[in-house]
């Protein structure tokens, strides 16, 4: 979570009063890690970039539905970013067969990138070994694929009802460890 | 989960893992959307989301942040300023001078001021009397700190809001002379007017919240260079009911590890209304 919550929440206030400087600051405290994660999801191109600036003007026009109790803003902003790469990734059809095919190449290198968060990189990384393969499998293909349950069972073989209950676990597994 | 059909409280709680990380089919997301507009009286329902999401920002978090390209602002700023005006906006705004921010900040900091003498707290005087000048030139450089402060502001004349003030505690040490008051309103806010928090590189300040049992962390107090501290408590923990008092500890860098407040400076009970 960022350490900015509250200095965020405020920032959107004043996003919803129609403030383009507001809509700058959250602009430049953010966006180079919704950057990388739109790189991640999508690859290198224009496309991380137009969801990038979609999300913004997403924001600009529904900062007023932010709700603080629903979570940060770091985490509403990632909510839209990502719901828009996976529109993204929909549409490009044969989107299993692209999984399938990128899972045997070797990952994305991030142009320029700043250093990590290397607290929060051990942490998540801990986190993630401690959940069942089958677990985080299901996560990993629905969080940077962007597959839908249905999809990772056609993936993976396994039967749906198995699949939901994978990520519905390991999301909460996860929170736990992350937590604790 | 029928298509589109209606979500029921449960059934909204058994999805809403696979609805933070956009795994469900478009027919099943908007049905629990739609389940979320009318979730104002479910709040279990937001509470898991809020969990849910905040569990799927943190596999992010391990990503090394990319400056994107500076086209892409640019882009951005082409698209609001031509982009019909944000729902919420309550009214057209021209394009704000510089200087009357300025006036702007002065007429926060003097009403700020009468706020806390009215309300006869003699030692937040001077402590705001103090803060003002800083904040005035601090408030000239940057409109974000506006933004903050009209937000507090705001805050501070909305009926219901009451004013804590936090008294320093005998095992403060002398060199930490940090003092403030917290804004606190019973819809789920609360917010620490601080000064005297110096950033130091082996130590942090920390919120904490107190009901009937033990003390619940609420976030760390951003350090600044002034020592000038205006900061949320975590708005989650506000919901759990009214609290009895609020509290700053200091603290090894990173805040507390074993869920307690190491050495507590500042707590201030919060009045009967």
């Amino acid at each position: 979570m960022s350490a900015h919550g509250g200095e965020d929440s405020v920032l959107v206030q004043g996003v919803a009063r129609g403030e383009s400087s507001a809509l700058e600051a959250l602009y430049r405290r953010h966006s180079p890690r919704l950057y990388a994660l739109l790189l991640r999801m999508l690859g290198q191109g224009a496309d991380a970039e137009e969801i990038l600036q979609e999300s913004f003007v997403d924001v600009w026009k529904r900062a007023s539905e932010y709700r603080p109790t629903r979570g940060a803003v770091e985490a509403w902003l990632i909510t839209i970013a990502r719901s828009r790469a996976i529109d993204r990734l929909r549409s490009r059809g044969a989107r299993l067969r692209l999984v399938r095919e990128r899972e045997q190449q070797a990952p994305d290198v991030a142009v320029t990138p700043e250093p990590p968060d290397v607290h929060a990189h051990t942490r998540l990384r801990r986190a993630l070994d401690a959940l069942p393969v089958e677990q985080r499998r299901a996560l990993e293909l629905a969080y940077w694929d962007g597959l839908s349950q249905r999809e990772i069972s056609e993936q993976t073989g396994d039967p749906l009802g198995t699949v939901k209950t994978r990520v519905r676990l390991g999301l909460q597994r996860l929170a736990d460890l992350l937590a604790g | 989960m029928l298509a589109e059909a209606p979500v029921t409280h449960t059934e909204f709680l058994e999805q809403v893992e696979a609805y933070a990380l956009g795994a469900l089919e478009p027919d099943q997301a908007r049905a629990m959307a739609a389940h979320l507009a009318e979730a104002g009286t479910h709040p279990e329902c937001e509470a898991a989301l809020r969990r849910a999401q905040e569990t799927v920002a943190a596999l992010a978090s391990d990503l090394s942040p990319v400056q994107p390209p500076a086209g892409v602002w640019q882009a951005i700023a082409s698209s609001v300023s031509a982009a019909p005006e944000p729902a919420a906006r309550e009214r057209r705004r021209r394009p704000v001078p510089g200087w009357v921010y300025g006036l702007a900040a002065a007429a926060l900091l003097l009403l700020v001021l009468g706020f806390l003498r009215y309300q006869a707290v003699s030692s937040s005087e001077a402590m705001a009397k103090a803060a003002a000048a800083q904040c005035a030139r601090e408030l000239a450089d940057a409109h974000v700190d506006l933004l903050r402060k009209e937000d507090a502001l705001k805050l501070l004349v909305e009926p219901g809001t009451q004013v804590v003030s936090l008294a320093r505690q005998a095992a403060a040490a002398p060199n930490q002379t940090g003092t403030g008051v917290v804004l606190y309103h019973p819809r789920g806010r609360a917010l620490l007017i601080g000064q005297r928090f110096p950033a130091d590189p082996t130590r942090d300040y920390e919120l904490w919240i107190i009901r009937d049992g033990p003390p619940v962390a609420a976030g760390l107090v951003p350090s600044s260079p002034d020592g000038q501290v205006l900061t949320d408590f975590r708005p989650e923990l506000l919901a759990g009911g009214r609290p009895a008092a609020f509290a700053i500890s200091v603290e090894k860098k990173g805040g507390s590890t074993t869920g307690k407040p190491d050495t507590v400076i500042l707590v201030g009970a919060l009045g009967p209304r």
